[in-house]
């Protein structure tokens, strides 16, 4: 298992955003579903190993991310996609790519073909020389998207990854997530349902912190049959997991 | 992996850091500075490499410090300001040596534009000066103080990473500049020298004798001590951030004797200043102080003249012809008198008594004297400075014989004590307008009114004296001097008893 979470929890003050989560994962696309503030972002920032949970026991790639050694051999087989990404207006979609293959301790020798490909993955090439500050911002979201896989990740966490993509890129987005959950866990936080019934293998719903369904897409349209809101099967059976999490 | 290819990522790295610094955008308005209050300043002094050189801390560290303190922080908050703190959060490389590269390469830009400043000042210095090397130490000093800024700078940004933050960083340091560190220390205090914003040397600084290193020596362990804090600060801070990770436990530790050790760098340095005093020429700290360099510098004077010989220290030696021109006339007027000089040599101002500041603050500072035997007319690098100091050549040529001539009379005709201070009788006024007159040059006399002339004759009764005086005959005056030079040296003699 890559991803081994045990009642995983994580306050910010008086707020728990996370409430003890459970959660196993191996190969494959994991899509997280849940409404605004229900804890996605939270849970996917602990398994990047950028805030510590306040509690409960998480081991990632077979490895406890509390130790020093063991969190930074994490990290080099990492790949993170925050929710609102940050960068550097004066670098090239190259350079920022590269930048952060050596952050991640890629070897040197490997570094000029990984940033090709990831470049080429996203469909960067023609832009490849350009400023990030001349990019659009579907653009710049498919650079954050190269930098997350530039190391050929283990583990790779998304959050919103199609936010700001046209549909031709998402169709593209979803066809490599796809390519990459065959080899390495992939975690994608969204709000799009379509993504999910698209590339995803498995989905978890959390709401309030919590992960309320545990399953595949089509278990979760299961799920919304004759019940729930929605226009699309996957809308509607999320709608009921929702509704009756709440109940 | 080899460990080629482990040395070859953070050099890739830094060269990203490099090519992606804010400094070289800034460049041009720092050059602009540069040009206008470090280069003009230093172009306005005589080519002496020691005063020339105290631009570069007293000047250049002046332009360059709100620049890199503010740039500095700038590259410190990058990460806060462009939110992408989560983002390399989670890569393996430990934060520090994140971090230490945006600083080096910040730090790259401004060191290399202080050094190429430097070099322009000291190419334009060597190609006037006719003596001595360029001295390093406020080179060193320079840097250190740049370093220092860059490394605060960059602590203040990354730790309140806002956008507000270099403004801010910049301003006070501007601030601290203006207000003056020295100011800040006590400017009557030795601690005062910690500041590296310096007073203009004595123009024969460094000619004479060595400028002693001790207090560069003291302000680049005072200032080194505060850039290792202000890392060990950040590398503290670091650790204390679980997102920062990859730096490992060693990295507490080693934070928490950096910042130990920079306290105590500077300590001792502050320390060590307290304790410094006034030697040959500048400040001895005892601790560091090394006795072999208080011997002179050996050097070969430049000199002009037959019956009257000028000598200069070979760093004056473009001024000799005209200075030779210009004391002959006056020299060959009282040629043969009792004490007067047979030749002109110029002499250290620092060995007059006991240094320049002492002399100034005691009322014993001397620029000129007639001495030994048989007489020499000794002057000191401070008549000198005042007389040569302009590289570009002698401004107002009527006016410098003048001064030249005037000091080797005041000398002659009074006692060094009242030559020294310009409080010349009148009556001495009046003989040395006359000998200047009767030289073919314009006299300044009366110099200035003393204390003890206050109440005396007037400026018109003194010319009158003067113009009465300079009619006699060259054979009458001279051997009126003869009879009276002791009288009028003593200050007993009246404009009225003048023939």
């Amino acid at each position: 298992m890559n991803i081994e979470l045990t009642d995983l929890t994580r306050r910010f003050g008086r707020n728990q955003a996370v409430a003890g989560v459970s959660l196993e994962a191996g190969p494959g696309v994991l899509g997280l579903l849940g409404p605004n503030g229900a804890g996605k972002t939270t849970l996917l920032r602990m398994m990047a190993t950028v805030v510590p949970p306040s509690s409960g026991r998480m081991r990632l790639l077979s490895r406890d991310p509390g130790a020093h050694a063991q969190r930074r051999e994490i990290r080099r087989r990492l790949g993170y996609l925050p929710q609102n990404l940050g960068y550097y207006p004066a670098f090239t979609v190259v350079e920022f790519i590269e930048y952060f293959a050596l952050l991640k301790e890629m070897p040197p020798s490997r570094i000029p073909k990984a940033v090709a490909a990831a470049v080429e993955g996203v469909d960067l090439g023609t832009k490849a020389r350009a400023k990030l500050r001349t990019l659009s911002g579907g653009m710049l979201r498919r650079v954050g998207i190269a930098q997350a896989i530039v190391n050929d990740p283990e583990l790779l966490l998304l959050d919103e990854p199609t936010a700001g993509l046209d549909p031709e890129q998402r169709v593209a987005f979803r066809t490599l997530m796809r390519d990459l959950g065959e080899r390495s866990t992939v975690v994608v936080s969204t709000h799009l349902v379509e993504d999910v019934g698209a590339a995803c293998t498995e989905v978890a719903l959390m709401d309030a912190g919590q992960i309320v369904f545990r399953g595949t897409p089509a278990e979760l349209t299961v799920r919304g049959k004759d019940h729930g809101i929605g226009d699309a099967p996957l809308e509607r059976g999320y709608s009921a997991v929702l509704a009756a999490a709440r109940s | 992996m080899t460990a080629v290819a482990l040395a070859r990522r953070p050099a890739r790295v830094l060269r990203l850091e490099i090519k992606h610094s804010p400094v070289p955008w800034v460049l041009p308005l720092i050059a602009a500075l540069f040009f206008f209050n470090t280069y003009r300043t230093a172009a306005g002094f005589p080519a002496i490499w020691t005063v020339r050189a105290s631009v570069i801390t007293d000047h250049m560290l002046f332009d360059f410090g709100a620049f890199a303190c503010g740039l500095s922080a700038w590259a410190g908050s990058r990460e806060g300001r462009r939110k992408t703190t989560d983002l390399v959060a989670t890569t393996a490389r430990p934060a520090w040596t994140r971090q230490a590269a945006v600083l080096a390469g910040t730090m790259f830009w401004l060191v290399l534009a202080f050094l190429a400043g430097v070099a322009v000042l000291y190419v334009q210095t060597a190609r006037q000066a006719t003596w001595g090397g360029p001295p390093l130490w406020p080179v060193a000093v320079g840097v250190v103080g740049v370093v220092t800024v860059c490394a605060i700078g960059f602590t203040c940004g990354a730790l309140f990473p806002g956008r507000f933050t270099a403004p801010l960083a910049a301003i006070a340091v501007l601030v601290l500049n203006m207000v003056g560190l020295r100011a800040a220390l006590g400017s009557s205090s030795p601690y005062a020298l910690l500041s590296p914003a310096t007073s203009v040397p004595p123009v024969d600084a460094g000619l004479f004798y060595r400028v002693p290193p001790d207090v560069a020596i003291a302000q680049v362990m005072f200032m080194g001590g505060i850039t290792v804090t202000a890392v060990g600060v950040l590398a503290l801070a670091l650790t204390f951030r679980r997102s920062a990770g990859g730096s490992g436990r060693w990295l507490r530790p080693v934070a928490a004797a950096l910042v130990a050790a920079g306290v105590a760098a500077s300590a001792t340095a502050f320390g060590l200043t307290g304790t410094a005093k006034q030697g040959v020429a500048g400040w001895d700290i005892p601790a560091l102080h090394d006795a072999a360099s208080d011997q002179p510098i050996a050097y070969a004077p430049d000199c002009a003249g037959t019956s009257f010989q000028v000598c200069l220290h070979p760093a004056f030696g473009s001024y000799l012809s005209d200075m030779a021109v210009a004391l002959d006339p006056v020299a060959a007027e009282i040629a043969g008198l009792p004490g007067a000089p047979v030749r002109a040599e110029e002499v250290a101002s620092a060995l007059r008594a006991g240094g320049f500041r002492e002399a100034l603050r005691t009322g014993g500072f001397q620029e000129s004297v007639i001495t030994g035997t048989p007489p020499v007319f000794e002057f000191n690098g401070e008549l000198v400075g005042n007389f040569l100091g302009p590289f570009w050549g002698i401004m107002d040529p009527a006016g410098w014989r003048a001064g030249f001539q005037q000091g080797l009379l005041e000398a002659f005709v009074a006692r060094p004590s009242q030559a020294a201070l310009g409080n010349i009788a009148p009556a001495q006024q009046a003989v040395v307008t006359a000998l200047m007159s009767a030289a073919s040059s314009q006299p300044q006399l009366p110099r200035q009114d003393g204390p003890g002339t206050q109440a005396g004759p007037s400026r018109p009764q003194i010319a009158a004296a003067a113009q009465r005086f300079a009619a006699l005959s060259p054979a009458a005056r001279h051997a009126w001097l003869a009879a009276h030079l002791p009288a009028l040296r003593a200050g007993h003699i009246t404009l009225a008893q003048l023939p």
